[in-house]
């Protein structure tokens, strides 16, 4: 992902939080989200990520990080310990989303998730007529060294929210960046969020 | 080479050994037993220098056979310091930034008040007279040393193993005067494998004639056989099965064919009985009981209704908790649990678990990704200061 995009997607995320709130970021990488967080919003922060190189590079930035996998450790945590956890780009590479997402709503208040539509209608035309595993921008990686396991599409997502008694209250298509009111499905959503981002809680 | 001998002789300038007198007869330490000590001495080594704010001092606890040369050279075996990688100039600890304290724990045998100390009030050796200590004792000697070096809060508090238990009960007893801390390949009690594993320790010590329940000291013999047993059946729980294998294998010492006898042939026994028979050089038997025994009463929940989050419900320090992947004896699940408790209370904790194929010792090597991660943590706390 582009460094563009990257910016743009951590402001949309800014956007949702309030000043001051207790956040986690579920596969927080090098802690560069938690640090924007951090500057923009004041937040108290911490972090589980699996790669140990990247554990070390938040610890040396001095971001709380716990080693982890986030289908096994979530569990450790107490119901709603912080005001949001988030998830970003990491649904589709665990081994069981709907754990995940069951867990992430219990231990805070809200959730912030995002990951890539396989339902794009870009990535509709590379199985259709090149008949290829799609790679863009958002799926960077070629079929055979893919850490990705459960791809979904935005409506994948929505069936496994009520599926899993979760609301979603705001969306936003990581395309445009504009965050809007979920007011249910849309044919519009479901062919051209390139990725989806939502902000999800317990119902 | 040449920067390494400066290091070397740097160190030496700024490493001080002192002795002090703590505690007092009218005021003594009360120990978890019901006796009292004082009072009492504590001998520490000190690195570095306490800067004006008084908040750069950094707390090392020792393990087992640990002691106060931390980073300086044994007075007995002349060897380096048993972290002098960790801790000096430019190190992870880096004695250019911090102020480096490290105690011998009561109990032990470098010169803090142990068993085979004088007892003033009869003259002679404690030997087994000495009261039962425990780690809580531990910690409260340590504390009177802190308030007598004038200190309030402490930068850090870290060690292994023991020393792991030792930074526990800071965190629990003393929140206040810790500000981040790094427990390392330690838990939150002595599991019943450990428990056992010490006790074979002791009947070891014990069942050397030259014991003589404990009062040896003016005997011309002394236990070594039986205190080299207990560390060869220690040595074995330092490490790993892998690393014992890849060391060692079936390799045979100083020789190509067995000797059919009960010499060592293999060079795993060599090894051992050469471990056994250096340590008794250092470390004194009774030392070893008492020791041994405050690790295995440890239970950081004991005054706390077996809750964990009672036990460090007044803690609001940033921890580092590190764990070992090939290390049985305090293994990654049980230093886990202290990360758990510490996020339930929703505390500033991160844990690593290094991959190392060098068991519990992992913890005295030199791992890089180990020394990386508790570098990266201090530098980051420090700037935070």
């Amino acid at each position: 992902m582009s460094l563009i995009n990257q910016k743009k997607d951590f402001k949309i995320i800014s956007d949702l939080i309030p000043n001051g709130s207790t956040v986690i970021d579920v596969g927080c990488n090098d802690g560069s989200l938690l640090e924007y967080l951090n500057k923009e919003k004041n937040i108290e922060g911490r972090g589980m990520e699996i790669d140990q190189e990247k554990v070390r590079l938040c610890l040396s930035k001095g971001i709380s990080v716990v080693e982890g996998d986030a289908d096994l450790d979530l569990f450790d945590y107490p119901d709603d310990l912080f005001d949001f956890s988030i998830l970003t780009y990491t649904l589709q590479a665990t081994k069981s989303p709907k754990t995940v997402l069951t867990q992430l709503v219990r231990i805070s208040k809200k959730s912030i998730i995002s990951f890539p539509n396989f339902g794009h209608w870009l990535i509709g035309t590379s199985l259709l007529f090149k008949r290829k595993m799609p790679v863009s921008n958002r799926l960077s990686y070629s079929w055979h060294e893919t850490p990705n396991l459960h791809f979904c599409t935005i409506n994948d997502f929505i069936d496994l929210c009520e599926e899993t008694n979760i609301k979603i209250e705001i969306k936003a298509n990581l395309k445009n960046h504009k965050l809007s009111k979920f007011n249910g499905r849309s044919l519009l959503d479901s062919y051209f969020f390139e990725a989806g981002l939502f902000l999800v809680s317990k119902k | 080479m040449a920067v390494f001998f400066w290091e070397k002789i740097f160190i030496k300038i700024m490493t001080e050994n002192n002795i002090v007198e703590l505690a007092s007869k009218n005021d003594p330490l009360v120990l978890d037993c019901g006796e009292s000590l004082g009072p009492f001495k504590t001998a520490y080594t000190t690195y570095g220098t306490l800067n004006t704010n008084k908040n750069n001092a950094v707390l090392i606890c020792h393990a087992l056979t640990g002691d106060q040369y931390v980073a300086s050279t044994h007075p007995i075996t002349k060897k380096d310091g048993w972290w002098s990688e960790m801790v000096g100039p430019n190190n992870p600890i880096d004695t250019n930034k911090f102020f480096v304290i490290c105690p011998n724990v009561i109990g032990g045998c470098m010169g803090s008040t142990g068993p085979k100390e004088i007892n003033s009030d009869t003259n002679k050796e404690y030997g087994t007279e000495f009261p039962v200590i425990t780690i809580a004792d531990m910690v409260r000697a340590q504390k009177l040393l802190i308030d007598y070096l004038e200190i309030k809060k402490l930068f850090c508090v870290t060690g292994g193993s023991m020393g792991g238990m030792l930074v526990l009960e800071w965190l629990s007893k003393f929140p206040e005067m810790v500000l981040t801390a790094v427990p390392i390949a330690t838990a939150t009690n002595h599991s019943a494998q450990n428990i056992a594993l010490n006790e074979l320790a002791r009947q070891a010590i014990m069942a050397d004639p030259n014991w003589q329940s404990g009062s040896y000291y003016e005997s011309e013999s002394k236990p070594i056989k039986g205190l080299s047993v207990a560390r060869m059946a220690a040595h074995i729980s330092y490490l790993s099965k892998d690393a014992l294998q890849n060391k060692f294998g079936r390799n045979l010492q100083d020789k190509n064919k067995l000797e059919y006898s009960f010499n060592a042939d293999f060079q795993i026994e060599s090894y051992l009985r050469h471990q056994g028979f250096s340590f008794v050089d250092r470390f004194d038997a009774n030392s070893y009981l008492y020791i041994t025994r405050a690790m295995d009463y440890f239970d950081i929940t004991v005054n706390h209704k077996g809750s964990l989050i009672d036990a460090f419900k007044n803690t609001n320090s940033r921890v580092l908790c590190i764990s070992f992947t090939s290390d049985w004896l305090y293994p990654t699940d049980e230093n886990k649990k202290i990360v758990k408790v510490f996020n339930a209370l929703g505390l500033n904790v991160s844990f690593i678990e290094i991959k190392s194929e060098n068991g519990h010792d992992s913890f005295l090597m030199n791992e890089p990704k180990f020394f990386e991660s508790i570098r990266g943590f201090l530098e980051a706390s420090h700037k935070k200061l």
